[in-house]
This record gives structure tokens, sequence and C-alpha cells, in this order.
């Protein structure tokens, strides 16, 4: 009994062991599991991953062979002699760099004119109260439904009679008016900002500029990056504003700079590739560093694509 | 009354003065022509430049303002200021027939210039690019043409003979079948890319009558019915890219030149620019006129740019002077000389260095044929008729046809082909 007295603290020390070692292997099977889990997620995301990045790597892969390497059968991923000088003759048949910059220029200018414009644009239409205020939003929306092409020849005849083709007005103007897709996201965006952070700042004395920039702007941090991200996407790959507006060779985009690879009979697909390569490092640079916010901005706006 | 007169003498030779002075500077000032082009394989950004500048050189009173447009969005531009109805330039290609109504009639322009005369051109070429409803629409600037080119070295590896220039269609298909090897994904030809071409209009098909009346034993006729078979034959044959597989490889229609460069077909219906691409390649090829059938008048493809000048333009007599040195003797002679534009004037084309090669003797013999353009420019409904019986084109195509079924498949589309041709005769005022 004494005995059994004895061993009692080392019984309870065992199943206390026991129960230890039970939870301990509980949580390694959950651990284990888990990070199963996490690979097998990992695993799959990998592989769509690849599945998206195959156009890239292909063309990096055409941006390195020589003309007739590229439909050769069967099709390789590695050229046979890698052709870096592809990348030196796609910058010497055409001055890409120059190109880059002048959609650089015309980047910033698009995205100051949003950002001016459309905060102003959306916290009229969200906060404040008008006559006709449904009507114009309505019709401002409304907009957003003719195409493009159709615009384009009266617009083309405006900006002509006011003697501003061949600059870059047309293409940076528009963007000092709003873009009717980014008003309305915004209009959204401030309508979910409780209308009693405006109440207590106009207490504390805020005028509605005050408001605006001290208080909604801060808080329009996410849709602004989308702002900002789809501009710079949509100004970087569009072709046919500035084809239509811009006259001198030298003051072309990169968008309209990269079709000179096109020739009339056929495409230099090498340097073309290479051309596109350089020409999309920027936008993927910004992918890069801009995703946390584009996604959480696309995430709280219920965005698609 | 004395002072008056003083000081009515004293305005009169003020204005007098003026007048003179202004005179002065307008005849000092220079006017400038906006002259919009795109870059090519036969006249590159920089053979351009070098020729504007030698224009403006030799000139004090025209100066030239070029601007280089892209290729693939050419058509967008001038389509947009042409609608606008401003902003187009002064001197451009015109080469859409939609553009036509919008280019000056040179025909007073010609007549008055000694330098230019119509007679000087290919007559091809003159009559069937710059002729429209009676008016001169532009000059022809340099020739192309569609021919097959033929790999030598992939006939050699089959152990082939090469076409002969005077094969029939027939022969064309024979060789197609001996040269493909689909293992190794290798096409013995490509498919021609629409029916009423030159293999059509060589087999003396033709889509509708002369006078527009009917395409009753026209479409139907046993040379369409013959054309059309063969094309089933060729599809047969299994030694064709499909028109899909063409899609995927050339997203600008450039599949043909891509797989011929790259060895994996045979022959393909190119044309001068691609011959220029091949021999940069350093491929190792001949030409031949499209196959036809003996005793037929043989047809060719071809074409000139159309170099105009728009009608709108506020310096017509500057914009003639730029328009007559590019498209006239001297610019084509410079854009052969340092490009590699083939002229379409003979006495310059006779400078030609490529005649002397094997396959610039066989394209200049192509200029020679019957120009498709010849019937087509006559017959503008041929289009509107041709989308009215596109099915047969495609349920060939896609090999979804028996051969026996051809003919009655025509006599079945001909009302259908008629009805588009009394709308569209009726359409265009008959």
């Amino acid at each position: 009994m004494s005995q059994s007295k004895d061993l009692g603290p080392l019984i309870a020390a065992e199943a206390g062991d026991s129960r230890n070692r039970a939870i301990t292997s509980a949580i390694n099977g959950v651990t284990a599991r888990r990070w199963l889990g996490y690979g097998a997620v990992y695993v799959v995301l990998t592989a769509i991953a690849i599945v998206f990045m195959i156009p890239l790597l292909w063309m990096f892969a055409t941006s390195l062979k020589s003309r007739s390497e590229i439909f050769a059968w069967p099709p390789s991923w590695i050229p046979e002699q890698p052709l870096w000088s592809n990348y030196a003759m796609a910058f010497e048949k055409y001055p890409l760099a120059r190109f880059m910059m002048n959609t650089s220029v015309l980047v910033i200018f698009n995205i100051i004119g949003e950002l001016l414009a459309v905060p102003l644009i959306a916290y009229g239409f969200a906060r404040l109260n008008f006559p006709f205020k449904r009507v114009l939003f309505i019709l401002m929306l409304s907009t957003m439904m003719i195409p493009g092409q159709i615009k384009l020849i009266p617009l083309y005849s405006i900006y002509s009679r006011l003697g501003l083709v061949n600059t870059y007005v047309p293409l940076v103007l528009p963007a000092f008016f709003g873009n009717p897709f980014f008003i309305f996201l915004m209009v959204q965006y401030i309508r979910t900002i409780p209308r009693d952070l405006d109440e207590a700042a106009r207490i504390d004395g805020a005028g509605t500029w005050t408001i605006l920039y001290r208080i909604i702007l801060p808080l329009c941090k996410p849709v602004l990056a989308v702002m900002i991200v789809f501009t710079f996407l949509w100004v970087w790959n569009d072709f046919l504003q500035p084809l239509i507006y811009l006259n001198d060779f030298y003051s072309y985009p990169i968008s309209v700079g990269l079709a000179f690879f096109r020739g009339r009979y056929s495409v230099e697909w090498n340097l073309f590739m290479a051309a596109t390569l350089v020409s999309i490092l920027p936008v993927l640079v910004l992918y890069f560093f801009a995703q946390r916010h584009l996604i959480g901005g696309i995430a709280s706006l219920g965005l698609k694509g | 009354m004395r002072i008056y007169g003083r000081m009515a003498a004293l305005a009169l030779l003020s204005v007098a003065l003026l007048t003179v002075t202004s005179l002065g500077v307008l005849a000092q000032e220079p006017v400038t022509i906006e002259w919009w082009t795109v870059a090519s394989e036969e006249f590159d950004e920089e053979v351009q430049r070098a020729l504007v500048e030698k224009f403006n050189s030799e000139h004090t009173d025209v100066q030239v303002n070029m601007t280089l447009l892209p290729s693939s969005g050419y058509d967008e531009r001038m389509q947009t200021t042409l609608g606008a109805g401003q902003g187009a330039p002064d001197v451009a290609l015109f080469w859409i027939t939609n553009w036509y109504p919008q280019a000056l009639d040179l025909t007073e322009l010609i007549e008055n210039d000694p330098d230019i005369d119509p007679d000087m051109y290919l007559p091809g070429f003159w009559n069937t690019r710059v002729v429209w409803e009676d008016k001169i629409i532009g000059l022809p600037l340099g020739v192309g043409a569609n021919f097959v080119m033929y790999n030598k070295d992939m006939f050699d590896a089959a152990g082939v003979e090469y076409p002969d220039p005077d094969w029939t269609p027939e022969d064309y298909n024979r060789l197609v079948a001996e040269l493909a090897n689909a293992e190794q994904r290798v096409w013995g030809g490509d498919r021609p890319r629409g029916p009423y071409r030159a293999i059509w209009y060589n087999m003396g098909a033709r889509l509708y009558a002369d006078d527009s009346s009917t395409t009753e034993g026209y479409l139907n006729s046993p040379e369409s019915v013959a054309a059309y078979q063969w094309l089933w034959d060729l599809v047969n044959t299994n030694g064709t890219p499909t028109p899909a597989d063409l899609e995927v490889l050339g997203t600008e229609g450039t599949g043909p030149v891509d797989l011929f460069l790259a060895d994996r077909l045979a022959m393909a219906t190119l044309n001068q620019g691609h011959m220029l691409n091949a021999m940069a390649e350093g491929k190792n090829f001949g030409i031949v006129p499209e196959p036809h059938i003996p005793g037929n008048t043989r047809h060719v493809n071809a074409w000139s740019l159309t170099a105009s000048i728009w009608a709108g333009t506020e310096h017509p007599e500057a914009a003639w002077k730029w328009l007559k040195y590019w498209a006239g003797p001297e610019g084509q002679r410079f854009l052969m000389e340092n490009g590699n534009l083939i002229p379409s004037i003979p006495s310059v084309l006779e400078e030609w260095e490529g005649a002397e090669t094997e396959y610039g003797q066989a394209f200049l013999d192509v200029l020679e044929l019957e120009q498709v353009a010849a019937w087509d420019n006559e017959h503008p409904c041929k289009a509107t008729v041709l989308r009215a019986v596109e099915d047969i084109w495609d349920l060939i195509n896609l090999n979804q046809i028996a051969r026996e079924d051809i003919p009655a498949t025509l006599d079945g589309l001909v009302p259908a082909a008629d009805a588009a041709l009394q709308e569209c005769v009726g359409r265009l005022g008959g």
C-alpha cells in the first residue's frame, strides 16, 4: 500500500506523461496534417502559377531565338544558342527607352489628373446635396456605355480645331475631368464610410474641404490604390489614342513604338518579344510592389478582374 | 484738296509697300507639307527620312514633314482624320478603296506637268491602282505580287523536282503530297486564302457574268466546280496547314512566311516583301507563278501602293511637287537604291539589281501576267457575292463536304448569290 502510495506520484507522472505524449502526438498530427495541407495548397498554387507563367516564359525564350528557330518543330523552350543581341538590336532599331519615357510622362500626368478630379467629383455625388444629383450621376454613368470608337472622330475633330493634335493634351486632359468608372467606384466606397465621422469633424469646425482631404481621403487609400494601378495599366497599354493624336515619331509611347516591329508583310517576332518583355517590366514591378494594396482595394470594392 | 491728294497718294504707297513686302515674305516662307507613311520591308524609316532630307534640301519653297505610323495602326489613323474631314495629311498612301473619294483628282496636274506621264508607269498597275471612276487619284508607288516561293533545300531533302513555271494545279497538289511529312509537322504547301483569285481565274472560273447580270453559269460553271474540287483535293492531301494552324501561328497573317522560313512549309504563296525576308535569312529558294491550266489566260494577284493627295489639302501645288518626287522616277530610284523598293516605272525597274538574280527575273516575269485586279476593279460586287457563298469555302476547308456534292452545293448557292449581286448592283446605281 505504502509501495503503491510511493508509486502514486510516479504513476500519476507516467499518466501525465502519456497524456502529454498523447497531446503532443495529437498536436504533431495536427501540425503534420496542417503542413501537408499547406504543402498541397502550395503545390497546386505553384502549378497554376507555372501555367500562368508559360506565355511569359515563352516570350522570354522567343526573345533569345533566331527567327527560323521560333517556328521550328519540335518547339524548344531553351534556344540552341541564346541571342542576347536581340535585345540590343531591338533597342537599336527603335528608340524604345524614349518611348518608355514618353509613356511614363503620360502615366504620371494621368494619375495626377485622376487623383485630383475623381475624389472631388465622387465626394460631391456621395455626400453633398444639389439639384439633379441623381440625374447627373446616371448621366455620368451612362457615358461608360458609349464605346470609345464612337467618340473618336468627334473628339479628334474638337482637338484638331483647338490645335491640340500632336501634343499630349488630348491624352492627358480627360483625366483631369475624372473617369466615370473611378468616380463610380469612389462614390460607392465613400458611401460605406459612416457619416458620423463627417458630422464629428463638422462639429469640430471642419469645412467641406477639410473633411474631404483630412477625413475621407485618408480612409480611401484602397480605392485610390486601385485607381493608380488601373490608370497606370490603361495608359501604359493604350495604343489607339496616342496613335490618333500624335504625329511626332519621338513623342510616341511604348504601345505605339512596339507596333513598329510588325512590318507590312511579316513580324520580327524575336525582336518584338524582346522589346515587349522590356516594356512590361515596369508593369510587373508595379504589380510586385502594389499587389497588397491592389488586392486589398479590389477585395474591399468587390471588383473582379 | 492738295492735302487730301497727298494723303491718298501716301495711303496708296503704303498699301503697295505692304503688298510687296508681304509678297516678298510669302515668297520666302516655304510651304510645309504633311506626309504620312509607314515603315516596311521595302522602305524603312531611315531611307524615307533620307528621301525627305534630300527633297527638302533641293526645294526651298516646299518642305516635307514626315509622320511615320505603324502599319498596324495606319488604317485607323487615316479613317479617323478622313472621317473628321480635318487634320488629314496633304500626301499619304491611300491604300483602301473607301478613301479614294477623298483623294484629289490629279488629272489636271498631270496634264500640265511635263515631268509625269501615265505612260511612264507599268500600265497594269496604273490602270488598276490609280484610275478610279475616270479620275486619276494617285501615282503608283512600287510593285508587289503574289507568287509561289519554294524551299529548294526541302525539295532536295525530299528528292522532289522543283516546280516548273508552267505547272498546273494538279502538279501543285501532287508536290504538296510528296513533300509533306506529318510526323515532322512539315507541310508541302499552303492553301489559297480565298476563291476567285489567281488560281480560280487561271482555271477559267468567274464569279458572275461580265455584265453583272447573273451568277448562273458562272458560280456553278464547270470551271468553278473544277476549281472548288481542286481545293477539295488539296485539303485531302493532308499536306497543308489548316486555316486554324495559320491563325494560331501568325496573329498578323504571317503564318505562311514564318513556317516557310522555319523550313516547315515547302511551298507558300507569298510576295516580294516575304522574298526580301527569305533573302535576309539566307534561304535557298526559287519562285514560280501560281499554277495554271495551259491555254487559259494566266493571272497574278499584283498591286502597287496608291500615293495620293488629300482633296482637302490647302496646298495642292506644293503637295503635287512632293508626290511626283516621291512616287516619280527620282523618288522610286532613291528608294530602290537605298531601300528595297521594286519600282513601278519600267525605266527605273531596268536598273534594279535584283533583276539579275534567278528569283528577281522570275518576279519580273510574274508582273507580265494579267492582273486579278483588272476584272475585280470592274466588278465591285465581287466581295458582296463572295460573302453570300462563303459556306462552300468553309465546308471544303473544314473537310465537311463530299467531293461529289460540290456541284449541287454550288447550284444551290446560285439564288443567294444572285440576290446578293442584284442588291449590290442596285445599291451602286446599276
